[in-house]
């Protein structure tokens, strides 16, 4: 713990009970038994006796912790960010918080949460680092979930306005996922601040990526979806941060992208629509509480299943917007000689064509 | 002094390239007083007269109220310049008997005379002091401005004269006085590094496959977005010239006054002509003999032509043969020249009428259109044409620097190796022989190329052509068989031609 506040019982309390594995779903079911009026003390208390059944080693958490520059934050600290707390008990706030960041709390600013697919179009892309850019440079917060894809985006259009940036994990602190993503988690714990519920070195699991998309929604003051399948996991943000009474916006595009249906169904449903990155901007500033999100409708899936590896990826990326073949190099992190290769071949099938301007997907 | 008694000196001329014996011969008689020369024509003939009459007297070697004949002979041979003063004024000297006509046998002399009797440097020292050279002449004397270069050509000894008194008495026995070495060694052209190009992949790839094949390239891409400075790194990257291509290219620079190195300079040319330019400079031209145009300057480099859609039809069809030959042939009105034009071609072009860039608003129609202004038969020869995308200021400051000129240049030099091996020192895979490719392509290779072709998105023509890139991708990737790979990239490359049909 970097500060220098003594740490109080309810911070022992709390690093017993994660070093004992207890999750944010047994909290909640804590504090349900617990009933409303239970502070967060009594809660924990609740907890630990389930929790001496198998008790973990809080000294070897507080250890990692110091190691990775992270200290941990309960609910009612002053280093736990003020909005995620309004959603204690109720709505499913975590009970304790590890963070890595800049004083060991997290920037306190509007917020926004920028989320969607791990797979997006370049389109996707390019829209989530530009709403993050103008977000950040109007003094927002720029919050994802350091996933690939748009969350990347997003912490990259923030970083690259020299803007704060927050990262919420779905594994522990200290863990390389997505692989390879050092480099950025490190820039966002400097720019901002990394956020986790579990105990550093915990591996992601889909329960976990989904458990933190509440804190996502918490953390912010509204949150844009980019683009997203049927069955987004941004879709379930949106939900948990209109339950937050935050605001909801979507990201209109082309109704033959496969990515397009998480916001389209926001948007029919009532989400405010995005039609300029300035319109993030001004959300923050307004504060509308955007409509109930409703079912999604089935989409369908990317095109260009049955080609090989990196040219099946291409055709995930491309849309009807021309893109050029930098464009397809830097989005996949491939040379450009494989991505040639690779639109030669979409190109041959029929499932691209060439304009002046770039390379466009062709409709299927 | 006998009257039929007639002194020489050995000199050589330069028809372009090509040196040519001449021996300067003086008679001195008694009739009416004059000098003349003959074997060369015009104001020239009557300039040099005068000049090395006055530098004569100026010497204080008068000739005094005499007939003086001086014959360049060869006549049939075009004598240009001014390098014959020194010549004439030494057999003149011989015919005054301040020096006998012994000290000049086996002495070629080149230069030109100011009226004090200065001896100054003339163009086209090189290639004659190479000639003289192999000739088995014994002596080379030159003015001092000339004297490096001349020693550029081994085999040869150079004296290097300030005025005609000091020739005249190198010639008489005395020391020669030694080649002062350059005041200030010339720095290495400053042509920058690829490590300053950011982002462009598809172009660098494009420019490593064109250093390492020897393939034409088009660079497509808005104004101010890095063309010229790509095409300007194409030099960093290419192997250096051998001592044979240093030698025809200081040749060429020294014929066309150029030449400023006093070290065989061994970095590929880079030259880029304006638009604007004449047939003369871009092909080579000009009165009585041809000097090189920037083709030929360019010999064994770059030749960059920018805004290629600016340039005239007709120079870009008269371009082609050359490029296609390596040689550029010029008949004028004294002589027929050829010169090399080994050059490797770099053009850039907008990629739409507007200029392009992120406010362009052509429609795809009229862009199709300005493309198809592409077409023709030079760019029929181009092989890779990458787009070359704007790189914004925000992106220009965090974007890493790119890969080093040197790194690629060794990546290079590897496949020019493996492409030497296969087909020999000096044919690189642009002008390799495509049966002989075939045989080195994996049937995969062919199978895809032969699709393209069927699919529409490759000429039959086009079709050797890309097999030829295809075999540069994989010497490039030490391979020795062409892959399904190596071919599709090939196609890749060369989407944005005119000819290639989208699928």
């Amino acid at each position: 713990m970097s500060s220098g506040r003594a740490p109080t019982r309810l911070h022992r309390d709390a690093l017993a009970l994660a070093a004992a594995g207890v999750e944010g779903a047994a909290v909640s079911r804590a504090c349900r038994e617990a009933g409303p009026r239970a502070g967060p003390g009594e809660v924990a208390a609740r907890l630990a006796r389930r929790a001496a059944r198998a008790p973990g080693d809080p000294d070897e958490v507080a250890h990692r912790l110091a190691a990775l520059g992270a200290r941990v934050a309960v609910v009612g600290d002053d280093a736990y960010p003020a909005r995620l707390a309004a959603s204690w008990p109720e709505l499913g706030a975590p009970l304790w918080l590890f963070i890595a960041g800049p004083a060991g709390r997290l920037p306190d600013a509007p917020s926004v949460a920028i989320v969607g697919t791990r797979r997006p179009s370049l389109d996707g892309l390019t829209v989530a680092r530009e709403l993050a850019e103008a977000a950040a440079q109007a003094g927002a917060v720029v919050v994802s979930g350091l996933a690939r894809g748009v969350d990347e985006a997003a912490h990259e259009g923030a970083l690259a306005a020299g803007g704060a940036t927050v990262g919420v994990l779905g594994s522990g602190l200290g863990v390389d996922y997505p692989r390879g993503s050092a480099a950025l988690r490190a820039r966002v714990a400097e720019a901002g601040g990394l956020v986790s519920e579990y105990v550093p070195g915990t591996p992601p699991r889909p329960h976990r990526v989904l458990e933190r998309n509440r804190i996502i929604a918490g953390l912010v003051d509204a949150v844009v979806v980019v683009e997203g399948g049927a069955r987004s996991g941004a879709l379930t943000t949106a939900r948990l941060a209109l339950e937050q009474g935050r605001d909801v916006l979507a990201c209109p595009a082309a109704l033959t992208s496969p990515q397009a249906a998480a916001p389209l169904a926001l948007i029919r449903d009532g989400a405010q629509v995005v039609t300029a990155p300035d319109d993030v901007v001004d959300a923050l500033g307004l504060l509308r509480l955007g409509d109930r999100g409703g079912a999604p409708r089935p989409g369908a899936e990317p095109a260009g299943r049955d080609l090989g590896g990196l040219a099946g990826e291409l055709a995930t990326l491309l849309s009807a917007t021309p893109r050029t073949i930098d464009a397809l190099a830097g989005a996949t992190g491939r040379p450009a000689s494989a991505v040639l290769a690779a639109v030669v071949e979409l190109l041959a099938a029929g499932l691209a064509e060439r304009r002046p301007s770039g390379v466009v997907r062709v409709p299927r | 002094m006998s009257r039929a008694r007639v002194t020489w000196a050995r000199t050589v001329a330069q028809v372009g390239l090509e040196a040519r014996e001449v021996t300067v011969e003086v008679h001195v008689s008694g009739g009416l007083p004059g000098f003349h020369v003959i074997g060369s024509s015009g104001a020239p003939a009557r300039e040099a007269a005068d000049r090395v009459r006055t530098a004569l007297a100026a010497s204080g070697l008068a000739v005094g109220s005499r007939k003086v004949l001086i014959s360049l002979a060869p006549a049939d041979v075009p004598k240009l310049g001014a390098r014959f003063d020194l010549p004439t004024a030494l057999a003149v000297c011989a015919q005054l008997e301040v020096l006998g006509q012994e000290a000049l046998r086996d002495v070629v002399l080149l230069g030109e005379l100011a009226l004090d009797g200065t001896v100054r440097p003339v163009p086209g020292v090189l290639p004659s002091a190479v000639h003289a050279a192999r000739t088995g002449v014994r002596r080379l004397v030159v003015a001092r401005g000339n004297a490096a270069e001349a020693a550029l050509a081994s085999g040869v000894d150079v004296a290097a004269v300030a005025d005609l008194t000091e020739a005249v008495a190198v010639l008489g026995g005395a020391p020669a006085r030694p080649i002062e070495p350059p005041a200030a060694p010339p720095s290495p052209r400053a042509r920058g590094d690829l490590a300053e190009v950011r982002g462009q992949l598809e172009a660098r790839r494009a420019l490593e496959i064109a250093a390492a094949g020897g393939h034409h390239l088009l660079l497509i891409g808005p104004p101010g977005c890095g063309k010229s400075m790509l095409a300007s790194r194409l030099p960093t990257i290419l192997p250096p010239l051998d001592d044979a291509a240093a030698l025809e290219l200081a040749a060429i620079r020294s014929v066309a006054g150029l030449l400023d190195g006093v070290t065989l300079d061994r970095t590929p040319p880079f030259r880029a002509p304006h638009h604007s330019a004449s047939a003369a400079a871009l092909l080579g031209g000009g009165a009585g003999v041809a000097r090189p145009g920037e083709v030929s300057l360019a010999t064994h480099g770059v030749l960059f032509l920018d805004e290629l859609l600016e340039w005239p039809r007709r120079l870009l069809d008269a371009l082609r043969e050359p490029l296609e030959e390596g040689v550029v042939r010029i008949a004028r009105s004294r002589a027929s020249v050829a010169y090399p034009a080994a050059a490797q071609l770099v053009a850039a072009a907008n990629p739409c009428p507007c200029g392009g860039g992120r406010r362009c608003v052509c429609r795809e129609a009229d862009v199709a259109r300005y493309r198809a202004r592409l077409s023709g038969p030079l760019a029929d020869r181009i092989d890779l044409a990458p787009t070359v995308t704007p790189v914004g200021a925000a992106d220009l400051l965090a974007a890493e620097e790119g890969e080093p000129s040197a790194a690629v240049a060794a990546r290079v030099a590897a496949a020019r190796e493996a492409s030497a091996l296969r087909q020999g020192r000096g044919v690189r895979n642009a002008e390799a022989d495509a049966v002989t490719l075939r045989a080195s392509a994996r049937p995969a290779a062919l199978a895809q190329l032969a699709a393209a072709v069927d699919a529409g998105l490759l000429t039959a023509r086009g079709h050797d052509r890309a097999l030829r890139v295809a075999r540069t991708c994989a010497d490039l990737g030490g391979v020795d068989a062409i892959d399904a790979d190596h071919a599709a990239e090939a196609l890749g490359h060369r989407l944005a031609l005119p000819e290639a049909v989208a699928g």
